[in-house]
């Protein structure tokens, strides 16, 4: 083993020597490779920019919340008869509130959507309005980049003042700090006291576009029992999830009077409905990227199984001379292998490269509107690209460099090209 | 190795080949025995066998019947691991196209060998540079061979061989490619490798080449025809001429 390591150190060096040799024929054999590794690169990324976006909606959400609504967010059930539920009215989302002990917050929140915002000569439109409980300003999820929420007296004597979002400060302010400035929502006055940190992702998009309003405020505005209002439950722990999920249902269900054999009116959303639709993602992400990559190591296959073909056969001579001053059959077989693998291992590179371009500037045309994406290539799916390409090279590179390895030593030397 | 047995013991070897149908036996029963530190020319016209011969002495090849016991070991029956073992310890072979690596400079073909050995990559470096300094291309270590001329490029290929300390120098025509004052340069060589203690193999067909021998061994249809001792006169006579 010792003895044969000179060995190995020589044939690193000879094949890449050889790819040295021959710079252009070996990028352009090599080029199947490179272009899925690319493939391979870029379904990485996608992969793990959905993944970051996933987890922000998890904490954002929050993993130990569950949501009290009329409806499912991830939609599903009979559509006529979802239509047709009631509405959660204050007083039953406040009797919910007061009977749920397991919990270790509560708060009361309702939304209305698709609103415009003026603030003097500006106007920004398709935001949601919520009114909500100052509790909710207390989540650790809740993080401002600028003023304060609101408090709970303010919310108590149904203050006109407003928490934006980071969208809707960019449209109506610029780059001014909108604190203590005044917008006017349904005509009426709100001062600004704060502004939420940029929170939206792939999934939840309509958090930045989200003006928060104390909750009275917000029934000034819209009316007490004109909305369907939302209970959002935080449990003690994401273990004690499940056991609080059923105590609400027991709950929300004895609220609202439903008879025993009567299905659900209402929906307990969590974080978690998003899952279905990440798996789905997951899934197309994924079979295009394998079957693309797949397809262009196969033509890198022929490529380089050819090439080596060639190379072998150039170098007759010089397999009969290494064989004469004393290498065996696995020494040759070696060599022309990692040569192989070398030759893919360098189209892995340019890929990677290739692909870390296309990454980084895609991440910066669209910061703004796909915060999520990575700006880079992770590192696994580097550590990925090189491990595959390299199988591949020996895939390709075998039959070649058995040929190579079985030449005879006398007729090799005989060879002239 | 006991005192009596010799470098070299070939018994009733024979190499038959197929060429399409038919079966041409290029050996038909060799006996051949050759002492350490001889110096002895093979010679024969083309298609004699003398080149089947220079194989199977060089373990590229294997008789297709006989014994050939080098140096203590019957190696007629080794595998190719086995056999590419001995071509790198115990053969150093010269060819008459001096069969060098192109793109690596001279140092690093005379490393060649060395590298298969398993030795170390400042122990290859000394060595393969005191066998370059030892055929005098100590100032060409670095060129290769395309920027050398034949001459030199047989002395690399000479430092090769000798690189190892083999059990014999086995050369293939080894002046069939210089002109005639380089080959006696080259024969010069050999004959001081041999005075150093070395046993030297010349196959050639040209007898002037085969005059610098102490034992010409004539081959004919795949048979020893003669084998016979050479007067040294005759190479001291050789030798002044230069």
């Amino acid at each position: 083993m010792i003895r044969r390591l000179a060995e190995y150190a020589d044939v690193f060096i000879s094949a890449l020597e050889s790819l040295r040799a021959n710079p252009l024929r070996s990028l352009l054999t090599a080029l199947g490779v490179t272009i899925g590794v690319a493939f391979v690169s870029l379904m990485g990324w996608a992969l793990g920019s959905l993944d970051a976006a996933w987890e922000s909606t998890l904490s954002t959400l929050g993993q130990d919340m569950l949501y009290v609504d009329k409806w499912n967010w991830a939609g599903g059930g009979n559509w006529r008869s979802v239509m047709n539920r009631k509405n959660i009215t204050i007083d039953q989302a406040e009797e919910i509130a007061r009977r749920v002990r397991a919990a270790s917050m509560v708060y009361i929140s309702a939304d209305a959507w698709g609103k415009t915002v003026v603030r003097a000569d500006k106007k920004a439109s398709g935001l949601v309005i919520e009114g909500t409980m100052a509790r909710f300003g207390l989540l650790p999820s809740t993080t401002l980049a600028e003023g304060r929420f609101f408090s709970e007296m303010e919310e108590q004597h149904a203050a006109a003042v407003a928490v934006i979002g980071d969208g809707v400060r960019s449209a109506l302010f610029g780059n001014r700090s909108p604190l203590g400035e005044t917008i006017r929502i349904e005509g009426r006055p709100f001062v600004v006291v704060g502004v939420m940190n940029k929170r939206g992702t792939l999934f939840t998009d309509f958090l930045d576009r989200t003006v928060y309003i104390p909750l009275p405020a917000f029934f000034g505005l819209y009316g007490r029992y004109s909305r369907s209002v939302t209970v959002a439950v935080k449990a003690r722990s994401p273990e004690e999830l499940g056991e609080l999920r059923d105590d609400l249902r027991g709950i929300v269900r004895s609220v609202r009077m439903l008879s025993p054999d009567a299905p659900d009116d209402f929906a307990i959303n969590e974080a978690q409905v998003f899952r279905d639709q990440v798996a789905n993602i997951r899934m197309v992400i994924g079979m295009v990227g394998i079957g693309l990559t797949a397809l262009s190591f196969l033509v890198g296959v022929i490529g380089i199984t050819n090439v080596m073909f060639v190379a072998v056969v150039e170098r007759t001579k010089e397999i009969g001379i290494r064989r004469a001053v004393g290498a065996r059959r696995s020494s040759i077989l070696a060599q022309f292998l990692a040569e192989a693998a070398m030759l893919c291992v360098a189209g892995a590179l340019v890929g990677i490269a290739l692909a870390g371009g296309l990454i980084a500037v895609a991440a910066l045309l669209l910061r703004t509107q796909m915060e999520f994406l990575l700006p880079f290539v992770p590192l696994n799916v580097v550590a990925l690209a090189v491990g595959s390409s390299i199988c591949v090279g020996v895939i390709a590179g075998f039959v070649p460099a058995l040929r190579a390895a079985r030449l005879d030593p006398v007729e090799a030397l005989r060879y002239e090209a | 190795m006991s005192p009596h047995s010799p470098l070299i013991l070939l018994e009733q070897v024979t190499k038959d080949y197929r060429m399409g149908s038919e079966i041409v036996h290029a050996l038909r029963g060799v006996d051949l025995s050759i002492e350490p530190n001889e110096y002895v020319a093979i010679m024969g016209p083309s298609g004699s066998g003398k080149s089947t011969l220079m194989n199977i002495l060089g373990c590229l090849d294997w008789p297709t019947s006989g014994r050939y016991i080098l140096d203590g070991t019957d190696v007629s029956s080794l595998d190719d691991a086995a056999l590419a073992r001995i071509r790198n310890q115990k053969i150093g072979f010269v060819f008459q196209t001096f069969n060098l690596l192109p793109r690596a400079t001279a140092l690093k073909n005379v490393e060649l060998p060395l590298i298969y050995a398993g030795i170390s990559a400042d122990e290859r470096r000394r060595r393969a540079q005191a066998a370059l300094e030892s055929v005098g291309l100590g100032d060409r270590l670095r060129h290769k061979p395309p920027e050398l001329s034949g001459g030199q490029r047989q002395r690399v290929a000479i430092a090769r061989a000798l690189v190892t300390n083999p059990s014999i120098i086995l050369a293939d025509e080894p002046t069939g490619n210089l002109d005639s004052k380089t080959g006696a340069e080259i024969m010069a060589l050999f004959e001081r490798i041999w005075r150093e203690g070395n046993t030297v193999i010349l196959v050639t067909h040209e007898d002037d080449i085969a005059r610098y021998a102490r034992r010409i061994i004539r081959i004919r249809d795949g048979r020893i025809e003669s084998d016979a001792p050479n007067s040294p006169e005759t190479v001291e006579a050789l030798t002044m001429q230069q």
